[in-house]
């Protein structure tokens, strides 16, 4: 048998066999370890997941079309592509135009978006009712709502006015051949219909493209969609009158009169024209905010009604520290577009953060204290007790190292079980913090494992430094006439 | 041949002389029986022949070599190589089994080895406990662990201190035949004890008194 394999049995028999006293050591040293253990899964885990949490506050990123640059969504995806995907929550594009709502002679400013999205960026939003889903469903602020007396499946039109600069030419003047012209006229129930047609090159009509969304759907709504009505249209000249030209489609009498009426008042496309289009709202947003005073709609729809693809800004909700978050506002800025933190977001979570690491740095670093105390109070009642044993083994010939090196052995033993205890203990103890007072689980850290074996063992040498002085200075003549 | 010689020794506590020009003369292989009233010297006697105390005056050769003025390393490691100690009080290491407490004096002195270690138990009729902790065996059978602990390095020197002070006459006689055992394979033993019978067992007696060496007594009947 070899001398280190003696060690360790006389130091695994101290243990084993007088196991109330090292109990408590162990019971100590576990419970500093698994504090330890589980406050360092808190400090490094926790931020990461309150971060994700955090993102309730809303979006802390905005980009923004840079200095003479137009912003749209082929820009905000292209910018996406710099961001790690796991770290972006949610970006929520935004377009914001005034509407009007001509029955009530009031415009509001309506924001076209990406419900999705709005829902990860912004989660505080809350509706009554639901999102919008299908094309023209929108949501409507509270305030309005109550201005206008709109409820969840109101019905209400929205007219969008292009700038006055567009003051078009004659309808006559613009029918050249190859012109692609757009018309209006008002149809079933004074409702706006809208016909797009393209000229071929004797200036007759080559296609036709009718938007009857407002009229009823299985009457006038069908004119968009009857091939044989639609077919009646292509190689004729424009003006055209009703019955001669063309049929009526029947039971939409009012409607393809309007069609008519529309081509026959159709100027070029490219003159922006005002439209309106008619919408269901599917619930009313509340947030507190200045958001209540706003109408959301589907980027698609107020595309549709604009006819124009522009941004103005997009919110991103990015669960990244202050820090990351400058790198990639840097990254993404360029390209004609610019980024910028939502200070008042990123800095208070920021600060939040960081009293939550301090708090739990100083916990662990007092648990340590007692653990260190704790343990070498045992120690020193466990130097005491073997007085005699110590003495005998110094009269046996012991050396005051061998002495040392025995009760550091017992002493680092207990800090690797202790250790190991601790550690798993501790990651119980963390998940069932983290579960019960942030929600979310955490994943285990594998380098924690040994991490906490060392520091149980460092601090249970260290523990052992005042009881091992005691210890050496035993004298081996107690053992003599001893009582 | 002389194995121990104490020269004019003298140790001094403040006012007290514990021990007053004490000479002493074992050879090789002989046994000696201290004995003496409390407060005789003979407890600072043992410590300094047991290299755990030093003389304040005189010289202590043990093996020729003059031991009085060595650091306490030094001295540990002379006590470790050329003395065994046998306690009245036992002292074995409670959570250790009788083989391993042999085992731990080798550990010091050289190198475990249980079946040297088992050997020895055997000798001292214990081969059988070899496995039982100290709480399981009698008080005479834990002094024979001792007995085994302090032969197992085959030391110059075998000290005991009142090795037979807490055992039964059954027992006393166990350990007094293994001293003779002893004796007769060449081993020196100094026996400090209060039992006149223990004291007429070695060869010679030394009876001190206040210090000093009262009187030393040969003992006739002494049986090889």
């Amino acid at each position: 048998m070899t001398k280190r394999r003696m060690f360790l049995r006389m130091v695994t028999a101290s243990l084993l066999r007088r196991r109330s006293r090292m109990l408590i050591a162990l019971l100590s040293i576990g419970i500093g370890a698994t504090i330890l253990a589980g406050m360092v899964t808190i400090y490094y885990d926790v931020p990461r997941q309150m971060r994700a949490q955090m993102r309730s506050y809303g979006a802390n990123m905005l980009l923004m079309p840079a200095e003479g640059e137009t912003f749209d969504s082929e820009r905000l995806s292209a910018a996406l592509q710099k961001l790690p995907a796991d770290a972006l929550v949610g970006a929520s594009p935004y377009r914001y135009v005034r509407l009007d709502m001509t029955s009530r002679q009031q415009s509001f400013t309506t924001a076209g978006t990406d419900f999705e999205e709005v829902q990860k960026t912004s989660p505080y939003f809350s509706v009554e009712g639901r999102y919008p889903e299908a094309p023209r469903e929108v949501l409507v602020g509270k305030a309005i709502a109550e201005t206008i007396g709109v409820k969840e499946g109101s019905d209400m039109e929205l007219t969008w006015q292009p700038a006055a600069k567009d003051a078009s030419g004659s309808a006559e003047d613009d029918r050249v051949p190859g012109a692609a012209l757009s018309g209006s006229a008002k149809g079933f129930g004074d409702a706006m219909v809208y016909v797009t047609a393209t000229l071929d090159d004797q200036a007759r009509i080559a296609e036709i493209q009718i938007d009857a969304s407002t009229q009823t759907p299985e009457y006038g709504g069908r004119t968009a969609e009857d091939a044989l009505f639609l077919k009646q249209f292509i190689g004729k000249a424009l003006p055209l009158e009703m019955g001669n030209d063309v049929d009526a489609l029947s039971g939409a009498t009012v409607t393809s009169n309007a069609v008519v009426e529309a081509l026959n008042t159709a100027t070029a496309a490219d003159a922006a024209k005002p439209r309106t289009t008619r919408y269901k709202v599917t619930g009313i947003l509340v947030t507190g905010g200045e958001e209540e005073g706003y109408v959301f709609m589907s980027t698609d729809d107020l595309q549709a009604l604009t006819g124009e693809d522009r941004l103005d800004v997009a919110e991103l909700s990015i669960s990244a520290d202050e820090e990351q978050l400058n790198a990639y506002a840097a990254a993404l800025t360029g390209d004609g577009v610019q980024a910028r933190l939502v200070k008042r977001v990123t800095k208070s979570e920021t600060a939040v953060l960081g009293k939550l690491q301090a708090l739990v740095f100083l916990v662990t670093v007092v648990v340590l204290i007692l653990t260190m105390i704790c343990v070498s109070t045992t120690m020193m009642a466990v130097v005491s007790e073997r007085r005699r044993e110590i003495g005998l083994r110094k009269a046996l010939g012991a050396s005051d190292n061998s002495i040392r090196g025995e009760f550091l052995g017992e002493g680092m033993f207990l800090g690797l079980l202790g250790g190991v205890l601790g550690a798993v203990l501790g990651f119980v103890f963390a998940q069932v913090v983290s579960v019960n007072v942030f929600n979310s689980s955490i994943t285990f850290q594998p380098l924690l494992l040994p991490a906490t074996v060392l520091v149980s063992m460092l601090i249970a040498a260290a523990s052992c430094l005042m009881p091992i002085r005691r210890a050496v200075a035993i004298d081996p003549a107690i053992v003599l006439k001893g009582e | 041949m002389a194995l121990l010689e104490l020269k004019n020794i003298s140790k001094i506590y403040g006012e007290l002389k514990a021990l007053d020009n004490v000479s002493l003369h074992v050879d090789k292989g002989e046994w000696v029986a201290i004995m003496g009233p409390s407060g005789s010297g003979k407890s600072t006697m043992m410590n300094i022949i047991g290299c755990m105390d030093k003389p304040t005056k005189g010289e202590v050769l043990l093996d020729g070599e003059d031991i009085s003025r060595l650091p306490g390393k030094r001295l540990t490691d002379i006590r470790r190589d050329k003395i065994g100690l046998i306690f009245q009080q036992f002292h074995m290491v409670t959570y250790l089994t009788a083989v391993e407490n042999v085992m731990v004096s080798q550990y010091y002195h050289s190198m475990p080895d249980e079946a040297e270690a088992l050997e020895a138990l055997g000798r001292v009729g214990l081969r059988e406990r070899a496995k039982h902790l100290p709480s399981q065996l009698s008080g005479g059978e834990q002094q024979r662990v001792c007995v085994a602990r302090a032969l197992i390095n085959h030391p110059e020197l075998i000290l005991a201190d009142e090795p037979t002070g807490n055992l039964d006459e059954a027992n006393e006689n166990i350990v007094l035949d293994l001293f003779r055992q002893l004796h007769r394979e060449g081993t020196t033993l100094i026996v400090v004890t209060h039992d006149p019978e223990v004291a007429e067992a070695a060869q010679r007696t030394i009876v001190l008194e206040h210090g000093r060496v009262a009187r030393e007594v040969v003992n006739e009947h002494f049986v090889e």
